[in-house]
């Protein structure tokens, strides 16, 4: 199992010319990168206008990427120059976020939060996509929950999480699966549900 | 849906799946939308999960990814320009000896010299309009406590220090510490940051050729 | 992705609480906080570094300089009386700065190369300027007002050079935590050069170890450290001992030192001159290199920052410091060797000869 090879396989599917290959790299990507670029912009519609280019741009470049670095990384820095010329050539202020008070400990968040540019139905699927995530965990058993948080939230690798969990790298990978399975039996239904109102609002 | 393809699905989307698996399941993915939009609703879920607040959860990028590159050739079918640069080699190692030896042999010379009112008006940049915060307009000469008055020199005409820039991180690392924690993070900051950009010039390089599209 | 640093598995579990607690607790609002009673800007300085110097904090941060904007991250932290930071570029170059006990490192992922200074346990390993009474001959301290920077309030407070050997600062004050959420740094006529503007920022009570490890991996890196010396006593270091013979009014000398730096093993002597808002070190060390190495003076800058280095009697002379860059230069050019070594220790340095 070399290191990055998930990506590494579709990049080369994408490199012999096959283009579904690269849906399945945006697909994993698109949220990390609206994020990466939301640090330069405060718009989320700009931000995802921008990612939107770094993708593109990413695709075209591909020829070139040898694979001396993670796809990601290379990835992540396309779309940090994309964001900079974007924020450049607008002549914009460094990036500002506004503060909301969250947690104990006296420590305090900051986060960003979308002003504009978002259409009511927009938000209210977000909102209720993050809600039907939430609630599909809340009431995951404790071990799945944990290996899938442990995954996601801290990065952990298998191999970590079965020391943490004291229990064989087998067992994380079929936790961490059976969770996302009990998660998307909810969530496929805001996705495909009905009138399919997850589908791209253009 | 079969349990184990969706089983290394999930391992595959944390890059936990063999090679040899990846490649086939690969294949797989990219022609079953089914399978992607599983693949695509493991992506929602991290994102929840991390709270990533701010941002669309169903951002609908694939799909206008997808159409725009409809339009354009499938790569490989177009040969691919090898510049000078087309090796992703993102740094060069310094040479050993060069550095033991303090010697300025080294052609990279990434810090610049700067005059401080050389520098652009910032304040309208900032959106800080330049009334806002009120800085003293008169600047008192020092009082004369010492015999001695100093004029200030100009700053000579130097060449830009191509001194190793090992030499000079050292020395900035040490500084920072006896500057105060307001100046010192001013200036690590400066430090960590790629002022000349060698980081990324191998982007530089694809943007112009992308231009050309 | 997967993370590189190894954890054991008691931070492991320590993990899975956390985000089990991290989970649980994002809801929860916490209480107002009070804020302190009204006091002298110089005050809020001090306030703002002590909480610098001694809060545990997680930011990130943009930083402005230039034209260019870059991101940083910085995570602070004091346990039993240590300091541990770490400073990442979250940008491309991924360089990162990790302090950690009384040793510095510097990895260069982009230079394939990592620097680590080790400081001798004995000397302090911070020592910044503070403010004093004769610090207001030379800045003009004041607080301009109140202000919200995203949405929290903040007390602006301008600290404005009285001529133009130094740099000036404005600095957006936390009300509660006193912490900079907002910093420019001026020149004398109010002209912004760099500015550094939180987009995050947490106060943890407590922040793992695991924190300070370093995200870049460093195989195949070049690691260059200083040799492990005791520390050497100024006066013994060399037979000359070195000092400035005139000094920008209000800088006094606050430290003097010889150190090794990485990748060498020849001893540098390290002055620091302070007037108590900027300071400027200088190196001298034995110049190794032969005579093509240029005597002429250099200059270079690191971000606002000045760095000036010249030539006298085969010693290399270099002067770094949040200062213009006149003011390294000029001091650079004023240090001289003694005959018989100065007392060290503060006030060494005068204004005028003797």
């Amino acid at each position: 199992m070399g290191a990055d090879a998930s990506d590494l396989s579709l990049v080369r599917r994408v490199q012999r010319g096959d283009k579904g290959a690269f849906d399945a790299l945006v697909l994993k990507y698109q949220h990390k990168l609206v994020k990466l670029v939301m640090r330069y912009v405060r718009n989320a519609a700009e931000a995802e206008d921008i990612a939107q280019e770094a993708f593109i741009k990413a695709y075209r470049a591909l020829p070139q990427f040898r694979g001396d670095s993670a796809f990601y990384t290379w990835l992540y820095r396309i779309a940090i120059n994309t964001a900079k010329n974007a924020v450049v050539s607008r002549d914009r202020s460094p990036v500002e976020y506004d503060l909301d008070r969250n947690a104990g400990e006296e420590s305090y968040e900051m986060q960003g939060r979308m002003k504009d540019a978002e259409t009511p139905e927009g938000l209210v699927l977000t909102d209720e996509i993050r809600a039907t995530v939430n609630a599909a965990i809340e009431a995951l058993p404790e071990d799945l929950r944990t290996a899938i948080v442990l995954r996601e939230l801290e990065g952990l690798s298998y191999e970590e999480i079965a020391a943490a969990m004291d229990c064989p790298v087998g067992t994380v990978r079929s936790r961490i699966f059976r969770a996302r399975e009990a998660i998307d039996r909810r969530l496929r239904e805001v996705f495909e549900g009905g009138l399919g109102r997850a589908e791209e609002l253009g | 849906m079969n349990e184990e393809l969706d089983s290394q699905l999930s391992a595959m989307f944390d890059d936990e799946l063999p090679s040899a698996e990846c490649e086939l399941l690969a294949r797989r993915l990219s022609r079953d939308e089914q399978l992607k939009a599983r693949w695509g609703r493991y992506a929602v879920m991290g994102a929840v999960i991390r709270a990533e607040r701010g941002l669309r959860l169903n951002v609908p990028l694939a799909g206008r990814v997808s159409a725009v590159l409809l339009a354009e050739p499938e790569l490989g079918s177009v040969p691919a320009t090898h510049g000078p640069r087309s090796s992703m080699r993102w740094w060069q190692p310094l040479a050993a000896t060069a550095v033991a030896a303090g010697v300025a042999a080294v052609a990279i010379v990434w810090l610049r010299t700067q005059s401080p009112l050389a520098g652009p008006m910032l304040t309208s940049q900032l959106g800080v309009p330049a009334t806002t915060v009120p800085v003293s307009a008169t600047i008192h000469p020092a009082p004369a406590a010492s015999a001695d008055s100093y004029v200030v020199p100009r700053p000579l005409k130097v060449a830009p220090m191509a001194v190793p820039s090992t030499e000079l991180a050292n020395y900035v690392v040490a500084h920072s510490i006896f500057s105060s924690p307001v100046a010192g993070r001013n200036l690590l900051s400066a430090f960590m940051t790629s002022e000349n950009g060698t980081a990324g010039a191998e982007e530089v390089q694809d943007e112009a050729k992308i231009g050309a599209h | 992705m997967r993370p590189r640093s190894a954890r054991t598995s008691g931070q492991l579990l320590a993990l899975i609480l956390l985000s089990a607690a991290a989970w649980a607790a994002r809801a929860a609002q916490p209480a107002p906080a009070q804020s302190p009673p009204v006091s002298a800007p110089a005050d809020w300085l001090e306030r703002m570094n002590t909480a610098l110097t001694t809060r545990n904090y997680d930011g990130t941060f943009s930083h402005w300089h230039g034209g260019r904007v870059e991101l940083l991250r910085i995570i602070h932290r004091v346990q039993d009386g240590e300091v541990s930071e770490r400073l990442a570029s979250l940008d491309g170059s991924g360089r990162e700065f990790i302090r950690t006990g009384s040793s510095l490192a510097c990895y260069l992922p982009d230079k394939r190369t990592v620097l680590v200074e080790q400081r001798p346990r004995e000397q302090p390993l911070v020592g910044f300027p503070t403010v004093n009474d004769q610090t207001a001959r030379f800045y003009d301290i004041h607080e301009v007002g109140r202000t919200r920077v995203n949405r929290r309030e903040t007390h602006v407070i301008t600290v404005a050079p009285r001529d133009e050997y130094r740099y000036g600062y404005r600095l957006w004050i936390d009300d509660s935590t006193a912490m900079p959420l907002k910093t420019q740094l001026c020149d004398a006529h109010g002209n912004v050069i760099e500015q550094i503007v939180f987009a995050s920022l947490a106060l943890p009570a407590r922040i793992p170890d695991s924190a300070f490890k370093p995200e870049v991996s460093t195989d195949g890196f070049q690691w260059l450290r200083n040799a492990a010396t005791p520390p050497l006593p100024p006066a013994a270091a060399a037979a000359l001992a070195w000092n400035a013979m005139r000094l920008p009014p209000g800088f006094r000398m606050a430290m003097r030192a010889a150190q090794v730096m990485p990748g060498s093993s020849a001893p540098v002597d390290h002055l620091v001159f302070t007037d108590g808002v900027a300071s400027v070190s200088v190196f001298v060390e034995v110049q190794r290199a032969p005579a093509d190495q240029s005597a002429v003076a250099q200059s270079a800058a690191v971000g606002s920052s000045s760095a000036f280095s010249t030539v006298v009697d085969g010693h290399k002379i270099t002067a770094v410091g949040e200062v213009p860059p006149a003011t390294v230069q000029f001091i650079a050019t004023q240090v001289k060797a003694l005959e018989h070594p100065a007392p060290a220790g503060p006030g060494a340095g005068q204004d005028a000869p003797h």
